[in-house]
């Protein structure tokens, strides 16, 4: 609340913000007006235009979390955490734009889950489903969380009417609209998220006296705080640690981000399997006009997030020159909005903020919803269910997920005070991204990879990632009387790499001893498929354990 | 000490020895990989069915960009 008093909002902000929520609003009410079956609500009717599907891929990535997580991680542990945007985005989403998302298009699935029983069988379906549908849940939980204690400490708002407001809105225009909704709204989302960053970049640096400016004052800061770790002795510049504003890392840093941990952890595992095999990422491109629009959304993505970490964790560096006093790095940038932005342009900043949780929170909505009523509903307690009625099923579990996400975050609000908000985000998503993508990754290239192989693979992965998470927490460790297995804080990507390789090691031990697949599952195999190709109308049920196309 | 303990101090040694001039190496050279890779992709892969009949309808010229850009960061960051 300290920055409360001189954030406050006025009549030009809010007249910013309220057209921005009536936009948004107004456009997803329009979209659902016309949805009338299951796949215009799971995937607007295979007729979405690539411009706003790579648009909505970059919204859906960053969302308020990142907005405060990124900017703080950048403020507490430097430039690093940009890797996380650039080689741990662009190359994954280059590779998937023409190798994955059109192999997952032909295949006319609505679910990765889906895919997987196509290739393997109903219990990695099941798994996988019920994973990402616990990470979703979760994660709306967390957004809404962020969210709350970004405007209650900015600008003073009722914590708990921020989180009911953003729900009630969100889930609103997701109800109505769909998928549709959620592409045409990240849209509008993404340019509004990019221009209220951008000011606060713009501002910060005419504040400081240009890029100069900013890396000069950095290495001064860093030099301080050398000088302060050695009780004193006077050091250099070119002695101070300038971890600040490199990307690349030493492996034996004390931030979360050590060279082998973005490269091996986040570049070669947690990206390909967030940006190939995470169904909020993957369904707005299977909503795609064409397989060529599907790809060429991936490429326009990537072009698009090569701009993202200038404006949210550039941010973050200039909050250590301006506010080096803070204790906490996600009070960096609420903080500097009270420092830098006027009284009416407060309203964009928030505007772009609501525009990043809303544009992630309704990805996840929708396609949690998608999960439950697909992989769950339509698979295993109806499966003849008319596309109308499973419209239904879609829209009830809207619902309901947005009550859980209030839960949700009421809970978290008691457990994350002593983690960054990003690092409670990337460790949930690494219990099982990592195992998730090596069964996707053997599955549709090594023809002799084996369903009952995937299953086993992907439960010892995750029991690895977590197994690995339990012992290196103080209590545990301490209890058994050891060291921990992790020298650098909110170790995330090394559990990946971890569970990834014994998923790997795993899944590729079983198969070998037990009987190959019938011909008809190698059909999801690279250069397996016979070259029929599934048009929209042959992807309206779940097929069965061999598909019905490619 | 258990093994993983023993593992993972292994594993920290090695890595150590490694400059960081190295890493970035790999870094870049991982991307340029990447780029030649889709400079080489067929036309097939890359146009819309009939051909790209802009300049923009070519994704190569998009995914190039996009990694010359990643090529240039991570060469000076």
């Amino acid at each position: 609340m300290v920055f409360a008093a001189t954030n406050s909002l006025t009549l030009p902000d809010y007249v910013v913000i309220v057209l921005y929520l009536i936009g948004t609003i107004a456009m997803g009410i329009v979209i659902g007006a016309r949805m009338k079956t299951g796949k215009e609500f799971f995937l607007g009717g295979r007729r979405l235009p690539w411009w706003a599907i790579g648009m909505s891929l970059v919204a859906t990535d960053i969302g308020g979390t990142d907005i405060i997580g990124v900017g703080g991680a950048a403020f507490s542990h430097g430039m690093a955490i940009a890797n996380f945007e650039w080689i741990g985005c662009v190359p994954a989403m280059i590779v998937g734009a023409f190798v994955f998302i059109p192999f997952l298009y032909r295949s006319g699935v609505y679910t990765v889950p889906e895919f997987l029983e196509r290739r393997y069988n109903v219990g990695v379906r099941a798994v996988m489903a019920a994973c990402w549908l616990v990470f979703m849940a979760c994660n709306l939980g967390i957004m809404l969380l962020a969210s709350a204690k970004m405007m209650s400490t900015v600008f003073g708002w009722n914590e708990v009417g921020c989180m009911l407001v953003t729900a009630i809105l969100v889930g609103g225009y997701t109800f109505v609209g769909g998928l549709a909704a959620v592409v045409y709204t990240d849209m509008i989302q993404c340019g509004v998220m990019i221009a209220g960053c951008l000011l606060i970049l713009v501002l910060g640096l005419v504040e400081i006296g240009g890029v100069g400016e900013l890396r000069k004052r950095l290495a001064e800061a860093d030099v301080r705080e050398a000088a302060i770790v050695n009780e004193g002795v006077s050091v250099s510049n070119a002695e101070a640690d300038s971890e600040r504003t490199s990307l690349i890392l030493p492996a034996d840093t004390e931030s979360p981000f050590p060279w082998p941990g973005i490269y091996f952890g986040l570049a070669l595992i947690l990206s390909p399997a967030y940006w190939l095999g995470n169904q909020a990422i993957v369904q707005r491109s299977l909503g795609a006009r064409s397989e060529f629009e599907a790809r060429a959304s991936y490429i326009w993505g990537a072009l698009l997030k090569n701009i993202i970490p200038l404006i949210v964790a550039v941010p973050g560096l200039i909050a250590v020159v301006l506010l080096p006093d803070l204790s906490n790095g996600d009070q960096a940038i609420p903080s500097l909005i009270g420092v830098l932005l006027p009284a009416g342009l407060r309203g964009l900043f928030v505007a772009a903020f609501l525009a990043a949780l809303m544009s992630s929170m309704d990805s996840y909505l929708n396609s949690a919803a998608t999960i439950v009523s697909n992989d769950f509903y339509k698979r295993f307690i109806d499966r003849d269910v008319s596309d109308e009625r499973l419209l239904k099923v879609g829209r009830v579990t809207t619902i309901v997920l947005v009550a859980w996400a209030v839960l949700f975050a009421f809970l978290l609000a008691t457990m994350s005070e002593k983690s960054g908000i990003y690092a409670v985000f990337q460790t949930l998503m690494a219990f099982f991204q990592g195992p998730a993508f090596a069964v996707l990754l053997l599955g549709v290239l090594w023809r002799r990879a084996t369903g009952q192989a995937a299953f086993i693979a992907l439960l010892c992965g995750i029991g690895t990632s977590v197994s690995l998470y339990a012992l290196n927490q103080p209590d545990v460790y301490g209890a058994l009387g050891w060291e921990p297995l992790f020298r650098i804080h909110e170790p995330f990507l090394y559990f990946s790499i971890w569970a990834f390789l014994v998923t790997a090691a795993v899944l590729v031990v079983v198969s070998l001893l037990g009987t190959p697949e019938p011909s008809g599952k190698l059909r999801y195999v690279f250069g397996g498929h016979t070259g029929d190709t599934c048009s929209p109308t042959d992807t309206e049920s779940s097929a069965g354990p061999a598909g019905r196309c490619l | 000490m258990t093994p993983l303990h023993h593992l993972g101090e292994l594993l920290r040694a090695i890595l150590k020895t490694i400059p960081l001039t190295a890493i970035r190496v790999l870094f870049v050279a991982s991307l340029v990989a990447l780029l030649i890779w889709v400079v080489r992709l067929p036309k097939s892969a890359t146009e819309p069915d009939g051909g790209a009949k802009r300049w923009d309808e070519n994704l190569k010229i998009g995914a190039a960009g996009a990694l010359l850009i990643q090529i240039v960061i991570y060469a000076l960051l």
